[in-house]
């Protein structure tokens, strides 16, 4: 009967504008996050990036392997901070990023460091040795927890627990282009010969070759990873944005669809009933 | 007199990018001034006063945290906070200095003991420098 198909798709009608009103509104708050997100990240990122090329070119300066950050060591265990996302429906966002991670760490005894609520969830059910920091939520990562963990990476790798440090995140490259990135964080040891040109003469520091190197790596960790977590959270907004904006078309588009298809079957049942109403009066002919 | 390149970064942003004459800039091991031309040098910076010279006059800066490094051409100075000494937010650096100061008397845990001498020590740095304006 075409009344019951009509029912059927005023139901689906409902259920779809009820979905729609629930990723317009994330969509929403998406953009209001990303707007302020991408000021902090804009604000952080020369100071990232100044911060890793003033390091790398120093450590090409460096011929004296007295500190343990610059001295290159057996690798017995890697330690990896993966900056991902706290919640999911965000498109490929988490996905591409625990890809590049899982590629990256294969065959390595590792460590993990997560931070994102999605990560941390991912890896605890996952044969992986993890470091535990009290805060895990992408959000609640300030300045001051971006420090305590560059100093907790310093000590551990001072202590030899870990012998090298990557910190894994994804890059704003443009709003529609998000790229996970893999940054060698410690030892700090680069390709002299890369650039040998930009490379600087024997580097004198203060107090001593360690007594600097003690104080500034983990000021250069923290740093690293405070950057790092306002690039990704930067991704992490626009990715749901535009996974939003994307689910908005859809519903509309299915919306459109099922509304052709629910006049097409009222006409239809119009016309039914019209046919038959004239065939009982030529019956009662 | 030669100028270098100086940029000093903070997380808040790029506070200063352009030429200097000059920097005296507090590290843990004292005073160190850098002209152009200095010797490939990278320390870690205290909790104390930054003046750069440009255009042969001195402006002070307050700043913390850190380190600062150069090759004689480009100097970088990454610090955790910098505030010229007309940015300085006078009475809430007083306060900061009054509530470490009574957090002090208070028995406490050798971290927290640090942390409220760490607070102590940069408000006070700000009032001196900022007494310079």
């Amino acid at each position: 009967m075409a009344g019951a198909g009509m029912k059927d798709i005023k139901r689906r009608m409902k259920s779809i504008e009820g979905t729609m009103q629930i990723t317009k509104a994330m969509e929403l708050v998406a953009s209001s996050k990303l707007k302020r997100a991408r000021e902090r990240m804009e604000q952080a990122k020369p100071f990232f990036h100044i911060l890793y090329d003033t390091m790398a070119r120093m450590a090409t300066g460096t011929r004296d392997f007295e500190s343990a950050y610059v001295r290159p060591r057996p690798v017995k265990s890697s330690c990896y901070v993966i900056i991902g996302g706290d919640r999911g429906l965000a498109g490929g966002y988490n996905t591409n990023l625990l890809r590049v991670a899982n590629a990256h760490m294969e065959g390595k005894d590792v460590k993990v460091l997560p931070i994102g609520r999605k990560v941390a969830d991912y890896y605890a059910h996952r044969k992986v040795e993890l470091v535990p920091y009290e805060k895990t939520a992408a959000e609640d990562i300030h300045l001051s927890d971006s420090f305590a963990i560059g100093r907790l990476l310093a000590k551990m790798y001072d202590r030899r627990e870990i012998d090298e440090v990557f910190v894994i995140y994804t890059n704003f490259v443009t709003v529609l282009t998000h790229e996970p990135a893999v940054l060698k964080a410690l030892p700090l040891h680069f390709e002299v010969g890369s650039d040998a040109k930009n490379g600087v003469g024997t580097v004198v520091y203060e107090p001593s070759v360690s007594g600097a190197f003690d104080m500034i790596i983990p000021q250069y960790l923290g740093g690293i990873v405070y950057g790092g977590v306002c690039e990704s959270f930067a991704c992490e907004q626009g990715a749901r944005r535009m996974a939003m904006e994307t689910a908005n078309d859809n519903a509309q588009q299915m919306l459109d669809d099922l509304g052709l298809r629910y006049n097409r079957a009222r006409q239809g049942a119009i016309t039914q009933e019209l046919t038959e109403i004239v065939a009982g009066a030529e019956a009662l002919k | 007199m030669a100028a270098f390149h100086l940029q000093i970064v903070t997380p808040d942003g790029l506070k200063f990018d352009g030429d200097s004459e000059e920097i005296v800039v507090r590290t843990v091991s004292g005073d160190v001034g850098i002209l152009a031309g200095h010797i490939s040098y990278m320390a870690p910076i205290a909790v104390g006063e930054l003046r750069v010279k440009r255009d042969g006059a001195f402006r002070s800066a307050a700043v913390s945290g850190g380190f600062v490094s150069t090759d004689g051409k480009e100097t970088q100075i990454i610090c955790t906070t910098c505030e010229w000494a007309d940015e300085i937010d006078e009475e809430r650096a007083k306060k900061a200095r009054e509530l470490a100061e009574q957090r002090l008397k208070e028995k406490l845990s050798a971290r927290e003991l640090s942390l409220a001498e760490a607070k102590l020590s940069r408000a006070i740095n700000r009032l001196k420098v900022s007494a310079k304006r």
